[in-house]
């Protein structure tokens, strides 16, 4: 008797699972996956978030991290998965747009069901405060001097700090004058920015502020209200689609999601982001947020997709 | 900073101070004693608590737990030859020895002090040179890390106990298995046979976890299974008594200064400087020729060296922003989370916040000794269970440990399969440290190896040329690979005649 | 002859033609063709044949000295613990931890010799039940679960 009862319950879970039930979403806790480790950017940034975001499903939701590859072993894990709303990752532009260009990963562009992003930084192109070069057109014209012998850091191929140095020098025309020296992690890359091996590095607001450094152009429509000085890369010269650069996050569940379930989690994403708890976070944490919903997110993420493959084809990845 | 430090004492003493230092301290130790525990997990852990917690507690129970399990790590090496930590490594080489002679409370009790002394001199440091030690840091490019890297590999060649051959031989497994994944210049993907798995490389965790605990598990289960009720003979810490310390004071000594040294250095790590100052320790203490039999003078080198480096990591962390460790850069995320900007003008703009981590890692690292010895006294009886439940846990505890690395269930199969290899290779007399080393230490040679080649336009002579430090460490490096071949072929010498 | 069949020179073959295979990998997959230090594979085949090269010594060494290996008390036990981790580290990802762990703390207690039918069934199910409970549970650091449910 006892094994047929264990039977018929794996049986029914069995069969039963498939079946979303979208009115009852959530009956279960919600797993938000960082695809870095614990104690980085992404992940404190997702953990401030998941208890604005519990609160607004009206359910549970906890962070969990899948390290390594960039990103792309989470992303790639969770593609696989049944897309039934429990699990979201939260992707960067290098995670969804720029590594699945450059990678053979099994997933691409209409692998996801898009739910809303989150925030979204412009980035800069900086120099050690020390450095001679006070505008675009000074490094320009130092290169053109001497070729070869200024030297570009990065936190590894095909990162965002790579790809900003890249969009920046390919559009001053530059790039090939210029050496590139990959690091492992933005800490390494900014101590020898700091101590003078490299002279150029790219990056976000924060990061920027954490050493003596000075900004050059900023990848934005417009220019920053911290830096009214630092003109924007289209000022500088630099044309489409590499004059605008933003380190972009969003929530992403595999693709095939029933759209009840995506307008719910839409829907909470909203009013997490919006909430008093998650905007006191956001200013102390020194977050830009940038709420989309899904529909406005999914045609952003495939006109994004389109336009980093031309950043991709001048870092020459 | 140093006036702040008054200020700073007040916001330890208070009973949330206290409270976060001996209940953080006191988590490492236990966390990090278990097999397959590491500081990793244990720091992940905690994190989630230190969200809603002020700055200065936020930050001293990480760094509480953190020393805490650095500390603890050395509890599981000694005891039952599993480390959870690569910088534990070096010390199961004596202190797994010691132990089976039956000397295991004193082993674990010079692992102890040497801990100890090695923690409060790097938190001296710490608060005296922050400054002065950053700068030095800065001078620390590419090329010169290279050169340091190479002086760590030649290690390999002081830890092969057994055979050379078969210890260089394990050290190049360990650098191949880094090379694994995305090339660290270009991008391209090596030795993956497209299976997105393996993008992110051989997680140097799995490995370790699984070729010292799984397979030490499999080794006992191949040997005739123990019929004693106790697996180890252990009753608690037992302290080494000041007489015993005649002629180990200057290996201790020179263990503190290199890890301080090499933790200062973003990027090198606790393992390096454990496995370099072993490698010192066995040139230089007058008990050179005993280590990796049981000799304390290769626990103290070890252990006083991975102590240390935490002070250490804390200097470029706190005086440039920039992350000496994993651990420290999440302290650094956790800072930033506090509204903080880490920065050169970290210290200047906060002295009271950076004074009180100063005093309160000095504080943790004076909790480490009655913490260690009451802990080893209640943890005792736990140890004191058959090899069956023992080993059982092990490999339970491993799979949780591994798995919350990178929490991915991959890391658990190449762990399974580095049991396995680890298995049939100490069968054959291999060493695994050096496996170690290489795998910690290769992916900085070839990534700093190739820096150095494109700044100096492809020319290797040049990273010598007009850069004093890296030549100074390369002649050190010839030197220290030269000198045990030398002493081997003169006692050869001495016993022919 | 007898000497290239013990135990330490099959190990020791074994790895030599791992060490080869992947040598000869690197030649099947081009890579971008920059300059020879810089290609992607520079430095993993120079590891490689100083892995070969060594093996090979390694083998020379082995065929003069001769030396037996450690013996195996039992083998069957052996064999089977082994095959048992193997299987349990690789199907967690699957069937969550707790399943496979209840599973291989019964075989393992019972190879290490542990017979009380009592004792294994209550360590093989308190051990991991305590594990998941503290993480799933308690730290919201959930363990890998199982198909039919997310509580275990």
């Amino acid at each position: 008797m006892t094994l047929q009862r264990v039977a018929a319950f794996f049986a029914c879970s069995l069969l039963a699972a498939p079946v979303v039930a979208a009115d009852d979403f959530p009956e279960r806790p919600i797993n938000l996956i960082a695809p870095f480790n614990a104690g980085g950017g992404t992940d404190l940034l997702l953990r401030g978030f998941a208890p604005h975001f519990a609160e607004a499903i009206g359910g549970d939701a906890f962070v969990s991290n899948m390290a390594g590859g960039s990103g792309t072993v989470a992303a790639s894990a969770l593609q696989g998965q049944r897309p039934d709303g429990y699990q979201l990752g939260y992707f960067s532009i290098t995670v969804s747009t720029i590594q699945p260009q450059i990678k053979n990963v099994p997933y691409d562009v209409d692998s996801w069901t898009p739910i809303c992003s989150v925030a979204a930084s412009p980035t800069l192109l900086f120099t050690n405060a020390d450095t001679p070069y006070q505008t675009a057109a000074d490094v320009v014209e130092a290169a053109n001097a001497e070729p070869g012998k200024l030297v570009y850091g990065s936190s590894g191929p095909g990162a965002m700090t790579h790809l900003t140095t890249v969009a920046a020098f390919a559009g001053l025309g530059i790039l090939d004058k210029l050496k590139h020296l990959p690091f492992q992690g933005s800490g390494p890359a900014v101590k020898e920015l700091t101590a003078g091996t490299i002279q150029f590095f790219g990056d976000t607001e924060i990061l920027m502020t954490r050493g003596d450094f000075r900004p050059l152009m900023v990848f934005n429509s417009e220019r920053l209200e911290s830096y009214p000085d630092v003109p924007t890369a289209t000022e500088t010269g630099i044309k489409a689609p590499l004059n605008e650069l933003y380190l972009w996050g969003g929530l992403f569940a595999p693709a095939g999601l029933e759209p009840e379930v995506t307008a719910k989690l839409e829907a909470a994403c909203e009013q997490a982001v919006a909430s008093e708890g998650f905007q006191d976070f956001a200013a102390t944490s020194g977050t830009v947020i940038n709420y989309r919903g899904a529909a406005e997110f999914e045609a952003f993420f495939r006109q994004q997709y389109e336009s980093n493959g031309a950043l991709i084809e001048a870092a020459g990845l | 900073m140093l006036s702040s430090l008054p200020d700073a004492f007040a916001i330890l003493m208070t009973l949330e101070g206290l409270l976060v230092l001996v209940l953080g301290t006191a988590l490492g130790i236990v966390l990090g004693a278990m097999p397959g525990i590491g500081s990793t997990v244990a720091v992940a852990m905690v994190l989630p608590f230190t969200l809603s917690m002020g700055q200065a507690p936020a930050i001293m129970l990480l760094l509480a737990v953190y020393a805490g399990s650095v500390y603890g790590g050395s509890i599981a090496a000694i005891l039952i030859n599993t480390p959870g930590t690569p910088q534990s490594a070096a010390t199961c080489l004596d202190g797994y020895p010691m132990a089976q002679r039956g000397e295991a409370g004193l082993a674990l009790g010079w692992a102890t002090v040497a801990s100890v002394i090695g923690g409060l001199v790097s938190a001296v440091v710490l608060i005296f040179a922050a400054p002065q030690l950053a700068a030095f840091a800065l001078q620390f490019g590419p090329i010169e890390t290279f050169t340091l890297i190479l002086l760590g590999m030649t290690c390999i060649v002081s830890v092969s106990t057994g055979s050379l051959v078969k210890g260089l031989l394990a050290g190049m497994i360990g650098i191949f298995l880094s090379t694994v994944g995305g090339d660290p210049i270009v991008g391209e993907m090596r030795f993956t046979f497209n299976n997105w798995q393996l993008f992110a490389g051989f997680n140097l965790l799995a490995v370790v976890i699984g070729v010292f605990a799984l397979s030490e598990v499999l080794m006992r289960a191949s040997a005739q299974l123990s019929t004693a009720s106790e697996l180890v003979d252990f009753k608690g810490v037992t302290l080494p008594r000041l007489a015993m310390w005649k002629g180990r004071r200057r290996t201790l000594g020179k263990s503190v200064l290199i890890g301080n040294m090499i933790g200062v250095l973003p990027g090198t790590g606790a393992a390096t400087a454990a496995f370099i100052s072993y490698a010192e320790g066995r040139r230089s203490s007058p008990n050179g020729d005993k280590f990796g039999t049981g000799e304390p003078d290769g626990i103290i080198a070890s252990e006083a060296a991975n102590n240390a480096v935490t002070g250490g990591a804390l200097v470029p962390t706190m005086a440039l922003g920039i992350p000496g460790d994993a651990i420290t850069a999440v302290m650094l995320a956790t800072l930033t989370l506090h509204g903080i900007t880490p920065g050169p003008k970290l210290v200047e703009d906060n002295p009271t916040l950076i004074a009180a981590i100063f005093a309160g890692f000095f504080v943790i690292n004076l909790l480490l000794l009655p913490l260690g010895l009451v802990l080893s006294r209640v943890a005792a009886p736990i140890l004191r269970v058959k090899e069956a439940f023992m080993m059982t846990a092990i490999v339970l505890l491993c799979a949780v440990g591994v798995y919350f690395v990178r929490g991915n269930p991959f890391d658990l199969a190449v762990m399974g399969a580095a049991g396995v290899a680890g298995f049939i290779l100490r069968r054959q007399g291999f060493p695994m440290a050096p496996l170690v080393i290489g795998m910690v230490l290769g992916p900085t040679l070839e990534i700093t190896l190739r820096q150095g080649l494109i700044l100096t336009d492809g020319s290797f002579w040049a990273f010598f040329y007009g850069h004093p430090i890296a030549l100074a460490l390369g002649l050190i490096s010839v030197f220290a690979l030269i000198f045990p071949l030398l002493r081997q072929f003169m006692s050869m010498q001495r016993r022919s005649l | 002859m007898q000497k290239l069949l013990n135990e330490q020179a099959m190990v020791l073959m074994g790895l030599f033609l791992i060490g080869s295979g992947l040598y000869a990998s690197t030649f099947a997959q081009s890579f971008s063709n920059v300059a020879t230090a810089q290609s992607p594979v520079f430095f993993p085949r120079t590891i490689l044949m100083l892995w070969m090269g060594l093996t090979l010594i390694a083998l020379v060494q082995a065929m003069h000295q001769n030396e037996a290996s450690a013996p195996v008390a039992s083998l069957g036990r052996v064999a089977l613990l082994l095959v048992t981790s193997v299987v349990y580290t690789n199907v967690i990802g699957h069937e969550g931890f707790f399943l496979p762990s209840v599973v291989f703390a019964a075989m393992s207690l019972h190879l290490f010799g542990i017979r009380n039918p009592i004792v294994v069934a209550l360590y093989a199910v308190v051990v991991p039940g305590a594990l998941v409970l503290l993480f799933n549970h308690m730290l919201s650091m959930p363990l890998p679960v199982s198909r039919f449910t997310h509580l275990f």
